[in-house]
């Protein structure tokens, strides 16, 4: 099933399901205020996502299983783009499993793994973050996302 | 001109033996590829390796028995009330959907929109609760922002009600999620009875899927704890007849621990099973 918002597009496969909204941390509506502007996030997860949860999945990740897996793609400000931690050109589509950590999660929770990757594409700034609900079945899961990152599409922002 | 038709004999009676040959060999061959699972007539959704007998009465593949009596349901995509796109699976899943739909204006979802927040916690734990209203071409994304429970996901889409086939709002739509089938719908005047023609079918469905009632489950649990209490456990000779194979196997064997220590004997007061109900042993499960 397709899903679409501000120039980012996934097909995730059955049982997927997935959100793109404008970032709605605190922090951020807050710099609205003195003319920043609110940057999307995608959440595309193999579960349930709940309503109440952070851009980076807390609240999300609390209640995946260890066969589930989480995607977050959290956009930056475009002058971010050219920045050093953003220097990797094209969203990743191939992810090596012994890459993922538990120091890599935002929220640490027992058996499971994620992995941080910053870039840029189409003149955008992202960070891409999965967390894998079992560390231990990394090679698999890991596939499971793969299968999502090549459906995903970022258009230039207009 | 006899030498001529003698060897015509010849030559057809062989080309007989020949095609005689070549169609018992195809035919051991095809036997032999049914025996495996790969017959040209199994069906394609048979697991590997299966024994398919293969369909020649031109029937068709009947559904699983385990699927419930209802409509398929779909995934749902739509927006939410602040812009942002979603994607709600119900099919395939886990868990079980109850699809509320509602809308901002009309008098009975007012009530509705107030009560699904305050009583989510009835809901039972496999069930995911989703508020789906029309989408914004007919309704006011600020009004729903402005009603919908923050801990409940709110799906903007009116492909949503003619895919549904939802004749107005407010309307429940509770989807098993395993088959993605709708196992129940309709209306009431509050969320509250919602739910409790929700929870009373749920238990409907478990008593008429071989489950227990609450009530049941309740009782069965009081009668183990006093069963235990008195130091009957499973295998307990005095839950069994003196020529039951069962209490045998029990007496031979060695127990699970519940039943032994020192009341662990059938001329122990306490509480005794009649023995034309041994088999019916329930304790400790």
């Amino acid at each position: 099933m397709e899903l679409t918002g501000y120039g980012i597009r996934a097909d995730l496969p059955s049982g997927w399901e997935g959100t793109i909204a404008l970032d709605r941390d605190p922090d951020s509506i807050e710099l609205v205020g003195i003319g920043a502007s609110l940057q999307p996030v995608a959440h595309l997860a193999s579960f349930a996502l709940p309503s109440d949860r952070g851009d980076f999945g807390s609240g999300a990740v609390d209640v995946m299983s260890r066969d589930d897996v989480f995607v977050a793609l959290v956009e930056f400000a475009p002058e971010e783009a050219g920045a050093a931690l953003f220097a990797q050109e094209g969203l990743p589509r191939r992810l090596d499993p012994r890459a993922f950590s538990e120091r890599s999660l935002q929220r640490g929770l027992p058996g499971q793994a994620g992995l941080q990757v910053f870039f840029h594409e189409a003149g955008r700034a992202f960070c891409l973050y999965v967390v894998l609900g079992d560390a231990d079945d990394a090679h698999r899961l890991v596939r499971d996302v793969e299968q999502v990152l090549a459906t995903l599409t970022i258009e230039a922002r207009r | 001109m006899s030498v001529v038709v003698a060897v015509l004999v010849v030559v057809v009676v062989l080309l007989s033996v020949l095609v005689a040959g070549l169609l018992r060999s195809h035919g051991a061959i095809l036997r032999r590829l049914d025996e495996l699972g790969t017959g040209l007539e199994v069906d394609p959704g048979a697991p590997i390796g299966s024994r398919v007998v293969p369909r020649t009465d031109g029937s068709v593949p009947s559904p699983p028995s385990d699927v419930p009596d209802g409509r398929p349901a779909v995934d749902l995509a739509g927006h939410g009330p602040r812009g942002e796109s979603v994607v709600v699976r119900v099919v395939e899943v886990p868990h079980d959907t109850l699809l509320v739909f509602l809308s901002t204006g009309c008098g009975t979802c007012a009530g509705f929109w107030d009560e699904i927040a305050a009583t989510r916690e009835q809901v039972p734990d496999h069930t995911r609760v989703v508020v789906v209203t029309r989408g914004s071409e007919e309704e006011s994304p600020s009004a729903v922002a402005e009603l919908a429970p923050t801990d409940v996901p709110v799906l903007m889409s009116s492909a949503a009600f003619e895919q549904l086939q939802v004749p107005g709002s407010p309307y429940v739509v509770q989807v098993d999620g395993p088959s993605g089938r709708v196992v129940g719908e309709g209306t009431a005047g509050s969320f509250a009875q919602v739910i409790a023609l929700f929870l009373r079918s749920d238990g409907d469905a478990r008593h008429a899927a071989g489950g227990k009632a609450r009530a049941d489950e309740r009782r069965e649990r009081h009668l183990d704890r006093i069963l235990l209490e008195a130091g009957i456990g499973p295998g307990h000779p005095s839950l069994y007849g003196p020529d039951s194979e069962a209490g045998d196997a029990a007496g031979d064997g060695p127990t699970d621990g519940l039943g032994e220590g020192p009341d662990d004997s059938p001329a122990d007061g306490g509480v005794s099973a009649p023995s034309d109900r041994g088999t019916d042993a329930e304790v400790g499960r």
